[in-house]
C-alpha cells in the first residue's frame, strides 16, 4: 500500500498568530513523522512551543503540552468537538430531499454538552469495566487462535495477522453480527484505513456501507433480541425517546469508526515496543502480572490519537490569542510525552508511581470503549508473550507508519525462532 | 482519613476502582458512586494510589488531624 506523501501546501500566517508560535508539522505527512511517529513527537515536544500554530494542513492550532491538552479538553464552551455545529449539521439534513438515504453521524464523539451526555448515557452500561469484563475469556481465545496460527511460522506481519483481525472480530461479536460479515467488514476498515485526509463525500459513503452491513441484523434483533449490544441498544432511551433504527446505525457506525481502527493502532504501536526490547519480554515473561502496568506505560509511551476541536469563541489561551472557528488539535501523544509531566518522558519505565496518562483523552470525551481497549491491549500483550519466544523486528524490514487523527501502524514485521 | 470525591467531575475512567474496587466503588455506568468515604485502617495507602490514579484529579485525601 503506498500512500501521497506529499506534505500539504502551506498557508498564510494569520496576523494575530506571532511568528514565535509557528512550527511547520504537516500531522498528516511530516516526513519524519510517518518514518517514525513517537520519535518525531519527541523532537517536538523538546523544540515547539506547548501550544504551536502550524500552517500544514489548511492552518491550524496544535496543543502540544500535557496542560494545554488537559485544560483544552476539558473547556468544551471554548473547544467544540462539533467541526459543525450540531444545528447546522440537523439543518441541512433535514433539507434533503425525503428519500435520501440515511446519511449515519457518529454521535456522540462529534457532539458537545448537553447533547452529547443524550447521546452517550445509553452506551455507558454497554462499555462499563463489569459489563467488558465478561468478554475477557471470549476475547483471549481469539487472541490465542491468531497467535497459534502463525507461532510455527518464525515471522508474520503483525498487523494483518493479528492486531487488525482481533478487534474487527471483538467487534462482531459485541455486536452480535454474524462471523460471515468478517471479510465484508475487514474490508471496510482496510477501505477506512487507507483515506488519511477523507473526502466528505466518499466518507459518507463509506458510512453507509458499514451501516448497511449490519441492517438485517438490526432489524432482525428489533424482533427477536438477543444478549449483545444491537438488542440492548433498541431498549434504551435517548433523551426520553425509545431509539429508531436511524439511532443504532448512527451508533454501530461510531462503534466502527472510534474502535476498530484505534485498538488495532495501539496493539501494533505496544507491539513493535516489545519487539525491541527484549529485556522486558523476559521480564514480563517471568512475571505476567507486571503487564498490566506495561499496557498502561505503553499507552503513555505511544499515546497515539489526536481528536480536532474547533475553536468556538475568541479567546486567550494559555497566554495565545485565538479566533472563533480556527481549528485546534488536541495532540494527545505530546502531552503524555511532556517532561514537566512525565520525567524522563522519553524513557519506558514500568512503574510511574501511579501518575495517569490521558491515551484516552480528558474530560467528558473521555474515550467510551477505553475499559475495552485496556482488556484487548493486555490480552494481546499476554498471549504473544505466552505463545511466542522472544519476538524481534525482521531486520530487513523495518516497520511502517501513517500519521493523521489515529497515528497508525502500516506493516509490522515480526520474526522469532522457530 | 477520608477521601473527598468530585462526583460531578468523574468521567468514568475507572483507574481508582482498577486499584481497589472495595473503596472506590462504581454505578452501573463506570462511574464513581459515591463522594465520600472514610477510609478504613490499613488502607491509607490503597486510598492514596487510588486518588493519583484519576486521570481527571477529582479524588482528594483529607488527612487526619493527628
Amino acid at each position: 500500500m503506498t500512500k501521497a506523501s506529499a506534505v500539504s501546501a502551506a498557508v498564510a500566517r494569520p496576523d494575530h498568530v506571532p511568528e514565535s508560535l509557528v512550527c511547520d508539522f504537516d500531522m498528516f505527512h511530516d516526513p519524519a513523522y510517518v518514518l517514525d511517529p513517537h520519535k518525531r513527537i519527541i523532537d517536538l515536544v523538546e523544540n515547539a512551543p506547548p501550544v504551536f500554530w502550524t500552517p500544514r494542513n489548511g492552518g491550524h492550532w496544535v496543543m502540544l503540552g500535557h496542560a494545554a491538552n488537559f485544560e483544552a479538553a476539558r473547556d468544551t464552551d471554548s473547544f467544540s468537538s462539533e467541526m459543525v455545529p450540531y444545528e447546522q449539521v440537523e439543518a441541512i439534513l433535514a433539507a434533503l430531499p425525503p428519500d435520501t438515504p440515511h446519511i449515519p453521524r457518529a454521535y456522540p464523539i462529534n457532539l458537545d454538552p448537553p447533547n452529547h451526555a443524550k447521546y452517550r448515557q445509553p452506551l455507558q452500561g454497554v462499555f462499563s469495566p463489569r459489563t467488558i469484563n465478561v468478554l475477557k475469556d471470549s476475547i483471549r481465545e481469539l487472541a490465542r487462535e491468531l497467535v497459534a496460527e502463525v507461532a510455527d511460522k518464525g515471522e508474520c506481519e503483525f498487523m494483518s495477522a493479528i492486531a487488525e483481525p482481533l478487534p474487527v472480530r471483538v467487534f462482531l461479536k459485541m455486536l452480535g453480527l454474524p462471523l460471515e460479515k468478517f471479510a465484508e467488514y475487514r474490508a471496510l476498515v482496510k477501505e477506512h484505513l487507507s483515506e488519511t485526509s477523507p473526502e466528505p463525500a466518499s466518507a459518507i459513503l463509506r458510512l453507509q456501507k458499514v451501516a448497511a452491513a449490519m441492517r438485517d441484523t438490526v432489524l432482525e434483533r428489533r424482533d427477536n433480541p438477543r444478549d449483545d449490544i444491537i438488542s440492548l441498544l433498541w431498549k434504551v432511551e435517548i433523551d426520553g425517546r425509545p431509539t429508531e433504527l436511524e439511532d443504532i446505525e448512527n451508533y454501530g457506525v461510531l462503534l466502527f469508526i472510534a474502535g476498530l481502527d484505534t485498538v488495532m493502532q495501539g496493539i501494533g504501536h505496544g507491539v513493535r515496543h516489545l519487539a525491541q526490547d527484549l529485556p522486558l519480554q523476559d521480564k514480563l515473561r517471568a512475571e505476567p502480572a507486571l503487564v498490566s502496568d506495561a499496557t498502561e506505560e505503553l499507552l503513555r509511551r505511544y499515546t497515539f490519537t489526536v481528536p480536532p476541536r474547533r475553536v468556538a469563541r475568541d479567546l486567550v489561551f494559555q497566554g495565545v490569542q485565538m479566533k472563533e472557528g480556527e481549528r485546534a488539535m488536541l495532540f494527545l501523544p505530546g502531552a503524555d510525552l511532556d517532561p514537566k509531566e512525565f520525567p524522563h518522558a522519553d524513557q519506558f519505565e514500568l512503574k510511574r508511581d501511579g501518575k495517569p496518562h490521558i491515551a484516552f483523552n480528558a474530560g467528558p470525551h473521555r474515550c467510551l470503549g477505553s475499559h475495552l481497549a485496556r482488556v484487548e491491549l493486555n490480552i494481546v500483550y499476554e498471549e504473544m508473550l505466552a505463545g511466542l519466544p522472544q519476538f524481534r523486528i525482521d531486520p530487513e524490514r523495518p516497520a511502517r507508519f501513517h500519521g493523521g487523527h489515529v497515528i497508525g501502524v502500516e506493516e509490522l514485521y515480526l520474526v522469532w525462532d522457530k | 482519613m477520608k477521601i473527598r470525591i468530585d462526583k460531578a467531575g468523574c468521567v468514568g475512567n475507572a483507574r481508582c476502582a482498577a486499584v481497589s474496587e472495595e473503596l472506590f466503588p462504581l454505578d452501573d455506568e463506570g462511574y464513581i458512586a459515591i463522594e465520600r468515604i472514610d477510609v478504613p485502617p490499613g488502607k491509607e495507602d490503597l486510598a492514596r494510589r487510588g486518588a493519583r490514579a484519576c486521570p481527571e484529579r477529582v479524588i482528594e485525601i483529607v488527612e487526619d488531624d493527628s
